[in-house]
């Protein structure tokens, strides 16, 4: 308890140190020096809890109508907040880096490491809240900080933009968030999480229902779902490198803990909650993993990747509340378990490619896949980094997407499910899965190849080098953590057990250790095959190449086959566009492709071009409804002004009379 | 028992790419009333390409060097768990199929990065349509696993292909099944109506265009891993009809999978002298045939345990 106080002393006074007038390369030296010692802090607390040491509680008097504020430190919360720090930590190493070249100039780079500073401050706050205050009170701390973050390249109007348009929706979903605890409130008659979990557990009904819509649609903006996600593209890739990296993979898995912490707090969830889970999860990673694929900006390729990916995690909590309405212990831990380990998954591995674009834009000043090319002979270690994210996030072997993912699957092919109509559906889930999974290793194929692959298209861009140490550090450390989960499973499995093990005391006669034993031995014998077959490639490709360590005789490298064309040049490479051409042809309803050019004409023609971009269907729609919405009310009222002042003041009367009608009905139906 | 049986898989593993192969060029060869190369050629075409010096594109990262092993390391550990001979493989446990489908999947990757990796604008179109192709054929194999496995209660892949056959409903779904694999077959080996490895046209090509730049060693071991993709579809297919338990009677088993699998090889060459491949667009939903043949089998369970 004292260790958590003394971290929210470090991370506000590392970030008020920040702001005091000295050179910015003290300023960040100081926000990561308190950023080190809160982490160090909160792991000394966090790290016991989550290896089955007892909960860790305190409080302190707050004047009324509060009363107190409620710290509570459970295995769940302990869970996020164990990787959540880390990753903030190396985000702002990596954040050194990306701004050096600010630290010279007359800007102020301290304020945007006060705000990294405050980053980690709402994780303790959200993770460790035990009331609705001060969980609320960290929610909108990230979000105003994560806002301020992303508008760092304020005077680009985009950037503004961008920034605007994930306030008000942030600012959306908190709205429906306190709609959601206001409700909770008038019937639980308390702000604490348990007496709210007490009361939730033991209504069952249309009140409790519509909490659950609530909560779900506010997560579900936070965490970037389908349809809530057209702020995410945007904001990701407006935002510097790590301000992006630590949103998908750090910041919105907020929207994760919360969805997982009201489904704990709701005792037995309904059947059809879990389905509904499902359904929302799954259309997300359908649609999320469609996106990727016709993305020109790297960065919002990553940020569609990421609804794909709280898709799949929200498919594991969705099969794990379907255990939990079941009591189907195995379902329970499967769900809960596969889908916490793909939230830690997930920010590994996102972290790591968005620090590579990160390196990429650093070094190439964009970052459209259009432009690029042949960067893995200047940047060797960014285009590994980058690989071996992708392969994860493809969910392929040996790395730790494949973990994760392979717990999920068990869960859908369980044959845990209640009905055979049940077991069919969830395999039905599994089907779509893989194919998310194929469609995802397609998008990477197609980055990776076209960014880092073949040769440079673009000769106008600057030369450039591998990027700096300070960048290459966290981002290779994030490697680490994907190889190391990915070949030895078991190590993630044992980081969800305490977790798991708080839903599965909710389920008659099931002690934990039974239940996850069988997947975590099939994991750790997934991880000796990883490994072997990683040892297998290394030891052929030593047998292979041991020969010719010498350079290589005249005559062993030769031009790429041009299948007879003698003059081919580096534009004429299948561009990325063209590589997605084919698959997006069937899905042209979501995937709408825009397209400008200018053939070709006269006989010596001059000047040329195709531009082709996708762009999102539902955030069109949505600009859409709003612009045409606004305009038939305007067009309404200018019509009634013009007519008579007296139908006017009739109609804004009926207006007030439905509404007020509306709210009748509606606390009909919640009383 | 179990080290037989090992020994067996691994040997049909090992031998039948180049027997399959053989008895697919054989079965052309008849079509078109000709002689036909021998039934062991492919193996000498192998021994050729390993004798060769590999020469690589000046585009080409060390990627390119590791492609072609990966490809073929993770066919082998694929086929460590996907069942042959009926209800039986060397390496089982449950959800292995997960594995399997993922490994293969690894080799996927592997083999379209080491195609971007030589800038060639044709490499690029082959992998562009070997990615989209696989996406829609990846679900398939998951509805026909689903099916198995709600069907058998089993999880295990060697479990719920070998088992079904138990099954109450077997009779109806076993050739709805057995068209999604050989569909699925034609589309991951690169056979027609999908693909036509015989094509001279790069513009025409998914499989070969992407292997062109690989020589020597390199293209003996794509190729032969290509051709081992094509036997564990085709072992999928003799395991999921073979009548006999490779515990009980191995050498009934292993002598019916070995027949079930030339079969599939006569079919694929019957059918690859028989028709043409279909044009680029229509594979997509040429491939949708084999979900929707798992599907309805699904459905055929579902509807067989509620009345």
């Amino acid at each position: 308890m004292n260790q958590l106080i003394l971290a929210v002393v470090a991370l506000v006074s590392g970030a008020v140190l920040c702001l005091l007038n000295m050179s910015n390369r003290i300023r960040a030296m100081l926000g990561l020096a308190s950023q080190a010692i809160a982490l160090a802090l909160v792991w000394s607390v966090a790290v016991p809890v989550l290896t089955g040491g007892p909960e860790v509680s305190g409080g302190v008097a707050w004047a009324y109508p509060i009363n107190a504020i409620r710290v509570r430190l459970d295995a769940l919360g302990a869970f996020f907040l164990v990787w959540s720090l880390p990753m903030t930590f190396l985000g702002s190493v990596y954040a050194v880096g990306y701004l050096k070249k600010y630290f010279d100039g007359p800007r102020h780079v301290g304020v945007h490491f006060a705000l990294l500073n405050m980053i980690a401050l709402s994780f303790v706050l959200v993770y460790t809240g035990d009331e609705v205050v001060s969980f609320l009170f960290g929610w909108e701390v990230a979000a105003l900080a994560a806002w301020q973050l992303v508008i760092w390249d304020y005077t680009n109007q985009r950037v503004r933009f961008a920034g605007f348009n994930y306030l008000v929706s942030t600012h959306i979903g908190l709205l429906f968030l306190v709609a959601a605890l206001m409700i909770l409130y008038a019937h639980g008659q308390s702000w604490d999480f348990a007496h709210l979990g007490r009361w939730l557990s033991a209504n069952h009904g249309a009140t409790r229902n519509v909490v659950f819509l609530l909560l779900v649609t506010s997560f579900g903006l936070k965490s970037a779902f389908f349809p809530f996600h057209s702020w995410l593209p945007r904001a990701h890739a407006a935002a510097p490198a790590h301000v992006s990296a630590l949103m998908s993979g750090v910041i919105h898995k907020a929207g994760l803990y919360a969805l997982v912490r009201f489904t704990l707090l709701m005792g037995t969830p309904d059947e059809w909650m879990g389905w509904f889970l499902i359904a929302f999860s799954v259309t997300s990673a359908l649609i999320g993993g469609l996106y990727t694929v016709g993305q020109r900006d790297l960065k919002r390729l990553l940020g569609y990747s990421s609804t794909e990916n709280v898709g799949i995690a929200g498919i594991g909590f969705g099969i794990g509340c379907l255990g939990l309405a079941w009591q189907a212990p195995v379902l329970v831990a499967l769900g809960f378990g596969g889908g916490l380990l793909h939230v830690l998954n997930h920010a590994f591995f996102k972290c790591q490619l968005f620090y590579a674009a990160g390196c990429v834009y650093q070094v190439k000043h964009v970052v459209d896949v259009e432009r690029l090319g042949g960067l893995f002979r200047l940047m060797p270690v960014t285009a590994v980094c980058f690989l071996i994210g992708g392969v994860a996030i493809s969910a392929l072997p040996p790395f730790n997407g494949f973990a994760s993912e392979f717990v999920i699957y068990s869960g859908l092919f369980g044959n845990a499910g209640a009905t055979v109509w049940a077991k069919l559906a969830l395999a039905v889930v599994g089907a779509a899965l893989a194919f998310v999974g194929a469609v995802s290793a397609l998008s990477i194929t197609r980055a990776f190849g076209v960014v880092f692959l073949g040769n440079a298209r673009d000769g106008s861009l600057p030369p450039g080098h591998e990027a700096s140490r300070w960048m290459l550090l966290p981002m290779g450390l994030h490697a680490l953590g994907t190889v190391v989960l990915g070949v030895l499973p078991a190590v993630g499995f044992a980081l969800v057990i305490g977790p798991v093990a708080l839903f599965m005391s909710g389920v008659p006669g099931s002690p934990v250790v039974d239940a996850l034993a069988g997947v975590a031995g099939t994991l750790s014998r997934i991880g000796l095959i990883s490994g072997a077959l990683v040892a297998a490639v290394v030891v052929v490709l030593l047998v292979r190449y041991a020969r010719v360590r010498k350079p290589v005789s005249a005559g062993a490298t030769s031009a790429t086959w041009g299948c007879g064309y003698t003059l081919p040049n580096a534009r004429m490479q299948y561009s990325g566009a063209s590589f997605s051409s084919d698959f997006s042809r069937p899905f042209k309803s979501i995937m709408v492709l825009l397209r400008r050019q200018k053939a070709p004409a006269g006989y010596f023609p001059r000047d040329s071009y195709v531009v082709t971009d996708c762009v999102d269907a539902v955030e069109r729609r949505l600009f859409n409804v709003i612009d045409h919405g606004d305009d038939t009310a305007v067009e309404l009222s200018r019509r009634l002004r013009e007519d008579d002042p007296r139908v006017a003041f009739a109609a804004g009367l009926a207006g007030v009379m439905i509404i007020a009608v509306l709210v009748l009905l509606a606390e009909g139906v919640l009383q | 028992m179990k080290a037989v049986l090992s020994a067996t898989h691994w040997a049909f593993v090992l031998l039948m790419p180049i027997l399959m192969i053989g008895v697919i060029n054989r079965v052309k060869s008849w079509w078109a009333a000709r002689k036909g190369p021998r039934l062991i050629q492919f193996a000498y075409d192998l021994r050729r390409l390993l004798g060769k010096r590999t020469v690589i594109s000046d585009t080409a990262t060390p990627l390119f060097r590791a492609g072609a092993y990966i490809v073929l390391l993770a066919g082998f550990f694929a086929a460590a768990m996907a069942p042959m001979l009926g209800r039986f493989a060397p390496l089982q446990f449950s959800h292995d199929f997960i594995v399997v489908a993922y490994t293969m999947g690894l080799a996927r990757i592997a083999l379209m990065l080491s195609a971007m990796d030589v800038g060639s604008s044709f490499e690029g179109m082959g992998t562009a349509r070997e990615a989209s192709f696989s996406a829609f054929a990846e679900p398939a194999l998951f509805l026909l696993i689903g099916t198995a496995g709600v069907a058998t209660g089993m999880t295990s892949f060697a479990d719920l292909i070998g088992a079904l056959r138990e099954t109450q409903h077997y009779a109806v779904i076993a050739a709805p099944l057995v068209v999604a694999l050989l569909i699925l077959l034609q589309a991951e080996a690169a056979r027609v109506p999908v693909d036509d490895p015989l094509t001279h046209l790069e513009l025409t090509m998914i499989h070969e265009v992407m292997i062109l730049d690989h020589s020597g060693p390199e293209l003996a071991a794509m190729q032969y891993a290509a051709a081992m993709k094509m036997v564990l579809y085709a072992g999928l297919i003799a395991a999921l009809l073979n009548p006999f338990d490779p515990f009980a009677s191995p050498a009934a088993a292993a002598a019916v999978s070995l027949a079930l699998i030339l079969a599939v090889a006569v079919v694929v060459g019957c059918i690859e002298s028989l028709t043409a491949r279909l044009p680029m667009h229509w594979v997509p939903r040429y491939l949708l045939i084999a979900s929707a043949a798992a599907l309805a089998s699904m459905a055929v369970i579902g509807i067989g345990a509620s009345v």
